[in-house]
């Protein structure tokens, strides 16, 4: 059948249809090669193979952890970082808008936001244990930390490159500062406010782990913490697994929603 | 001030503008009638982009007034509507939104939006593009929806400064006819910035060419030829020369 494709092309056609192929068999073969090596120095170690890591997993459906399987951690953790990012992206984005607009406000709190956003968020992990114990709250405390600063800072960026000519237009029809920054400024940075938005999710997916590694009853960071705590590797190796292909899942649906928001970023191949 | 309003549309009187020491306008006085076309010639660097600022009232002049029907111009309260030199439509609104842009600006009624933006598509043929954003069309197109932006809030005065100052002979050619065809189908009453004089004389019912900084009108002329005009007929030459002419001669 690919000879019957590649009977009419010339030899330039012919040439980019095996390159094409080949872009999209690379990425299996990356794969592949991954778990050959991972099998081969867990046949000749103590290193949990493939097919452990994969029983291991299976194993949580059959024996839950804390009365909770993998989706019932994952889920837990999701729910952690959906509050959070709730948080952030309804007041880390009107505040990003506030510093990247009005000229007064950035004066104001461009330098107590520059120090809090040099202070990882995990140093902030004593004081918020002291303060609110360590409950819930605490541990979406620590996510809103760790992911506050990526949509303040996209947003602000993007409201401070606006383009002058886009607001002369404005003045031209002579609208009011209201129209100008509701009609004109927040929804020409809405793809800066957007890559915010996508670098604070993968930010909070990773704080979530830590702030459930501290003393915590579920989700996807307990679960490596009991592993550890048991001598558990396939349980550690198969949460490591999940948390990472729901990364990139989240990845993937924030993009999506992005095209979804903001289609003119798209760029149309005809 | 009664006796005015009835014969002219815009009256600009004595505009002086002083940036500091720097003498960029120099008691320039005109008339315009309601629905002329004017353009504005001179050369590079006079101060063309300074005298449309003013008239836009982005600059205060220093000295000396702009009166629409006989009132001192205020946009809060007449329609001055701008065409700019670069690509401005809305990457982020469609075709239609953007036309509709300046109208909601200005809080038209919705009904009265739907109809005057039909309209503009269907003079501007843009109806298969209705819903497709500025950058998937050519800039000839993204500028024409610009124009379209600018000519549907049916504006007192449309100023517009040198839009199809980076287009080729051919869209221009073609742009500038659509631009004659808006005007004449809804009368709106035009101010066109250009260096270009053959696109001067092609365009204006009368030619306003400005001298060096500072600049004062240094001539108006009338330019009475029949539409469409043809560029290479002897008169449309005659008239092109001597415009290029009085910018060359000091």
């Amino acid at each position: 059948m690919i000879k019957d494709k590649m009977k009419n092309m010339n030899e330039e056609e012919k040439r980019r249809y095996r390159l094409e192929r080949l872009y999209k068999i690379l990425p299996v073969i990356s794969i592949f090669l991954l778990i050959l090596l991972w099998s081969t120095v867990a046949a000749k170690s103590d290193f949990p193979s493939p097919k452990e890591t994969c029983d291991r997993l299976m194993l949580l459906f059959e024996n839950p952890i804390k009365g909770k399987n993998i989706f019932g951690h994952t889920a837990e953790s999701l729910i952690r970082i959906s509050i959070a990012l709730l948080f952030n992206w309804t007041f880390g984005i009107a505040f990003g808008i506030l510093i990247g607009w009005n000229k007064k406000a950035k004066a104001l709190f461009t330098p107590l936001f520059n120090g809090f956003r040099a202070v990882p968020p995990l140093a902030w992990i004593p004081l918020i244990t002291i303060w609110f114990g360590t409950g819930e709250f605490s541990k979406i405390m620590i996510v809103i930390f760790g992911s506050l600063a990526s949509v303040v800072v996209n947003t602000q960026a993007g409201m401070l490159n606006v383009d002058q000519l886009y607001i002369d237009v404005g003045t031209s029809f002579n609208a009011n500062e209201r129209q100008k920054l509701f009609q004109i400024a927040i929804p020409s940075a809405l793809d800066a406010i957007f890559a915010g938005i996508r670098t604070s999710t993968s930010a909070a997916w990773m704080v979530v782990l830590a702030a459930e590694m501290l003393g915590s009853e579920s989700g996807v960071g307990f679960l490596i913490v009991r592993g550890m705590d048991a001598m558990d590797m396939p349980l550690v190796l198969a949460a490591m697994i999940v948390i990472g292909l729901v990364g990139a899942l989240l990845a993937i649906i924030t993009q999506y929603l992005e095209r979804l928001m903001c289609p003119w970023t798209r760029v149309e191949s005809n | 001030m009664s006796k005015a309003k009835g014969e002219y549309k815009v009256e600009v009187k004595n505009l002086t503008k002083y940036f500091g020491d720097l003498h960029v306008l120099d008691d320039i006085s005109f008339n315009i009638k309601e629905g002329e076309f004017i353009c504005v010639v001179g050369p590079t660097g006079c101060g063309k982009t300074t005298f449309l600022n003013l008239l836009t009232k982005i600059y205060e002049p220093t000295k000396g007034n702009l009166f629409i029907d006989g009132e001192p111009a205020d946009p809060k309260k007449h329609n001055l509507s701008f065409v700019f030199q670069e690509p401005s439509s809305f990457p982020w609104l469609t075709v239609e939104e953007n036309l509709r842009f300046g109208l909601e600006i200005k809080n038209v009624d919705k009904a009265e939006i739907d109809e005057r933006v039909e309209s503009i598509i269907s003079l501007l043929g843009l109806e298969r593009f209705r819903n497709s954003y500025p950058h998937q069309l050519s800039t000839s197109m993204a500028q024409r929806i610009i124009i379209g932006r600018a000519f549907v809030t049916d504006p007192d005065l449309l100023l517009m400064d040198e839009p199809y100052g980076q287009m080729d002979v051919k869209l221009r050619f073609y742009l500038e006819d659509e631009v004659i065809r808006l005007w004449q189908e809804l009368g709106s009453t035009v101010v066109f910035i250009t260096h270009n004089t053959e696109e001067a004389v092609y365009l204006a019912e009368k030619i306003l060419i400005l001298t060096n900084k500072p600049a004062t009108i240094k001539e108006e002329v009338i330019v009475d030829l029949p539409r469409p005009r043809d560029v290479t007929s002897p008169e449309f030459v005659e008239i092109r020369k001597y415009v290029t002419d009085q910018i060359k001669w000091w």
